[in-house]
C-alpha cells in the first residue's frame, strides 16, 4: 500500500516539476531578436543570432566594458529612445560594474531623444533599470551554481534576451592554482559552466555578451614575432567552442605624442571575427571613442 | 567548492550524505549539475526529496539577483567621495576617492607615492574625523612624519592625539599576513576599528607590489593566484563596507618604448583598479617638492589629463591657503564648497 501512495506521489511531484504550459510557452516563444543590437560591429547583415555568443577579448582600457554598456543602454531604452526593450542579466565577476557611469549614459541618451522634464527622467530611468538583473560572483563554483540558478529567472521572464558576463576569465588564475599540474583540473570548473551555458542557450535561446581580459601585453615592435600572439584565446576549449562572434578590442598606440593626444578622444579599434556553421570566417573592422554620453562610432 | 555534510540543509542526513557519495557526488556543484532522477534511483531516495534539497542548496550557495533600480538606490545612498586634501589631486580624480572602488598610485622609487598617502590619511582623519585603516608593508610609515602633517593643520595637542587614534596601522610584510589582516577586516575587524563615532572610510595598502612582485615571474602561477585573491578581497571589501581602497604600485620601464615607466605587476593586475595615476617628479630643482600626475585609467574622466602639485601643500601650514573641500555627498555632482 506505502509504495503504490509513494508511487502516486512521485508522479504527482513530477507533474508539478514538468513544465507548466505558460513555462514550456516561455521557454519555445522566441526571445527579442538581438541581431540589430549593433550593425555596427557585426560583419554581414548584422550581429549575434538566438544562442549565440559573442567574446570581447581586449587588455586594459581597450573600451571593451563601455562596450558593454553601450550595449545595455541599447537593450533596456524604450523603444521611443532607439532601445529594445529587452531584458538583461548582468553577471559581474570582478566588480567593475560602475552604476553611476551607467545610470549617466543612460540619461544622456534618454536626454538626447526625448526631451522631457527632469522629473520624468528619472521615472524613465528608473523603469530602464528595473529591466536590468544584477549578480555578483566570486568564484567559478558561485558561477555555476549561479547560472543554475538564473534558468528559474529565464524561464519566469520570456522578456529576458540577453546575458551578459563581466567578465568570464576574473577566475582563470584562482582555477589554475587549484587544479595543480593536472590541465584537465585546471580546466575543468569553466569547461562545467561552458556547457551548462551551452545548454542554457539552446533551451532557452538567449544571447550571451561576455569579455575576456588578456593576460598578455602586447608589445609592438619587431620583437614580438618572436612571442607568442598576445591575442590567442586562452581559455578552455569548451568555452572556445561556444564563442561564435570574437571582437578584439585594441587602442590606437600613442607613440611619443602623448603630449599631444592628452585630452583628445583616444581611438578604440573593434575587430570582429564571425565564424559560421560551414567553417568559413567573416571579418568586420570599426573603430569608436568613448565621450560622457558613452560609445560613438566614427 | 563546497562539500556536501549532513546538516547542511533539512533532509540531508548522514545516511544520504554516505548515498551520494558512494554516486560520486561529493559537493554541491555536483549535486546541482547531476540529473535528478537518476540520482534518485541511484540512491533510493524519494525524487521530491532529492529535488526539494537540491532547491534549498541553490538558494543558499548561489548568488541572488538583484534588480538594477534597487542596486543604483543603495548605491546612491551609500557612495561617498572623499577628498584627499589637495585641490589638484581632487581635480584629477574627480573630486577625490570613491568609496566602493579601489584607487591605484604608481611611480617610480622617491615619486611621492608613501607621502600622498600620508596627507590623504591625514586628511581623512583629521579634516573628515573619519578612520583610517593603513597597511604598511614597506616600513616607510613613522607616527613622527603623520604627527608633523597635522601639526601644520591644527596646533591643539588634543586635536592631533584624536586624529592620530582614528588612524589604524598593520605592519606587514609578505603576501599570506596581508590576506590574514585583510580577511580578517572583512570579518569584523573593520567594526571594531571604527573608534570615536567615526566609521572606516578608506584601507591604504602601500604598497601592494611590495608584497605580489616577488611572487610572479616564472612558471609558477601561486603568485598570479594570490594576486588575484587579494584584488577579490579588496574589492569585496570596498563595495560591502563602502570604503575606499587606496593602493600604491611601483613601476617598470615599459617594453615598446618612450621614456615613463609603467606601473608594474603586468596586464593581469591592470584591469583591477579603476582608477589609476601615474606620479612623476616634476624636474624643477628650484621646487623639489613639486610631482606631476597623469591620470592613466579612469571611468569618468579624460585619459592623460596632467596635475601638477606640490608635496609640501599637506604640510604648509593653514594661515596660507583656504581649507580643502569637505566630502560630497553620494550624486556625483561635485559641490564647490572652496572657500
Amino acid at each position: 500500500m506505502t509504495s503504490q501512495r509513494r508511487r502516486r506521489e512521485e508522479e504527482e511531484v513530477r507533474a508539478e516539476m514538468s513544465e507548466s504550459g505558460a513555462q514550456l510557452f516561455a521557454r519555445l516563444e522566441a526571445r527579442r531578436c538581438l541581431k540589430d543590437i549593433e550593425p555596427r560591429l557585426f560583419p554581414g547583415d548584422g550581429g549575434p543570432q538566438h544562442g549565440e555568443v559573442v567574446e570581447l577579448y581586449g587588455s586594459e582600457g581597450t573600451g571593451k566594458t563601455e562596450l558593454l554598456y553601450h550595449l545595455l543602454c541599447r537593450c533596456v531604452l524604450p523603444n521611443a529612445a532607439g532601445g529594445l526593450e529587452a531584458d538583461v542579466v548582468f553577471v559581474d565577476t570582478d566588480y567593475s560594474l560602475d552604476m553611476l557611469r551607467l545610470v549617466s549614459i543612460m540619461e544622456s541618451r534618454l536626454n538626447a531623444a526625448l526631451s522631457t522634464s527632469a522629473a520624468s527622467d528619472e521615472e524613465a530611468c528608473r523603469s530602464c533599470l528595473s529591466r536590468l538583473l544584477v549578480v555578483h560572483c566570486s568564484s567559478s563554483s558561485q558561477l555555476l551554481l549561479t547560472l543554475h540558478f538564473l534558468e528559474n529567472s529565464f524561464s519566469s521572464r520570456p522578456g529576458l534576451a540577453l546575458l551578459l558576463i563581466d567578465s568570464i576569465s576574473a577566475f582563470y588564475w584562482p582555477d589554475r592554482c587549484e587544479g595543480g599540474a593536472n590541465l584537465a583540473k585546471q580546466e575543468e570548473k569553466l569547461s562545467k559552466c561552458s556547457e551548462l551555458l551551452g545548454r542554457l542557450l539552446r533551451d532557452y535561446r538567449i544571447t550571451v555578451f561576455a569579455t575576456c581580459h588578456a593576460i598578455r601585453r602586447s608589445y609592438s615592435g619587431p620583437s614580438s614575432s618572436s612571442f607568442s600572439d598576445p591575442d590567442r584565446p586562452y581559455l578552455c576549449r569548451a568555452w572556445q567552442r561556444l564563442v561564435i562572434h570574437r571582437l578584439l578590442c585594441s587602442r590606437q598606440e600613442a607613440g611619443n605624442n602623448m603630449a599631444a593626444t592628452a585630452g583628445r578622444r583616444q581611438v578604440l579599434t573593434v575587430h570582429c571575427t564571425s565564424s559560421s556553421s560551414s567553417g568559413t570566417k567573416a571579418h568586420r573592422s570599426s573603430s569608436f571613442y568613448v565621450t560622457d554620453g558613452g560609445v560613438e562610432f566614427t | 567548492m563546497v562539500l556536501l555534510r549532513d546538516g547542511m540543509c533539512p533532509g540531508l542526513d548522514e545516511g544520504l550524505v554516505r548515498g551520494l557519495r558512494a554516486a560520486d557526488i561529493k559537493t554541491v556543484e555536483d549535486l546541482v549539475s547531476s540529473d535528478m532522477e537518476e540520482l534518485a534511483q541511484r540512491c533510493s531516495v524519494s525524487y521530491k526529496a532529492l529535488f526539494a534539497i537540491r532547491r534549498v542548496l541553490l538558494a543558499q550557495h548561489a548568488a541572488f539577483p538583484v534588480s538594477g533600480a534597487d542596486l543604483y538606490e543603495e548605491l546612491l545612498s551609500s557612495t561617498a567621495i572623499l577628498s584627499t586634501g589637495n585641490p589638484s589631486l581632487d581635480k584629477l580624480l574627480d573630486s577625490g576617492l570613491y568609496t566602493g572602488e579601489i584607487t591605484e598610485l604608481s611611480g617610480g622609487p622617491g615619486s611621492g607615492k608613501s607621502q600622498v598617502c600620508f596627507g590623504v590619511a591625514v586628511h581623512i582623519s583629521h579634516q573628515l574625523k573619519q578612520n583610517v585603516i593603513y597597511v604598511d608593508t614597506t616600513g616607510g610609515l613613522t607616527a613622527g612624519r603623520l604627527l608633523q602633517m597635522l601639526q601644520a593643520e591644527t596646533s591643539n595637542a588634543e586635536e592631533q592625539m584624536e586624529a592620530l587614534q582614528r588612524i589604524r596601522v598593520f605592519r606587514l610584510f609578505d603576501v599570506f599576513s596581508l590576506l590574514d589582516c585583510l580577511y580578517g577586516l572583512c570579518g569584523g575587524g573593520l567594526q571594531r576599528a571604527s573608534v570615536g563615532g567615526g566609521s572606516v572610510k578608506a584601507v591604504i595598502v602601500d604598497s601592494v607590489s611590495a608584497v605580489i612582485a616577488p611572487l610572479l615571474g616564472g612558471k609558477q602561477n601561486e603568485g598570479m593566484s594570490l594576486m588575484s585573491q587579494v584584488a577579490g578581497v579588496l574589492k569585496t571589501m570596498a563595495k560591502d563596507f563602502n570604503v575606499a581602497a587606496l593602493v600604491t604600485n611601483h613601476v617598470t620601464r615599459s617594453g615598446g618604448g618612450g621614456g615613463g615607466g609603467a606601473p608594474a605587476l603586468g596586464a593581469a593586475w591592470s584591469h583591477i583598479p579603476r582608477t589609476r595615476v601615474l606620479l612623476e617628479k616634476g624636474g624643477d630643482v628650484r621646487r623639489p617638492g613639486l610631482r606631476s600626475a597623469t591620470l592613466i585609467k579612469s571611468s569618468r574622466r579624460p585619459l592623460l589629463i596632467k596635475e601638477e602639485f606640490d608635496l609640501k601643500w599637506w604640510s604648509r601650514s593653514k594661515e596660507e591657503g583656504g581649507g580643502a573641500a569637505a566630502a560630497a555627498s553620494g550624486k556625483r555632482k561635485r559641490d564647490e564648497t572652496d572657500s
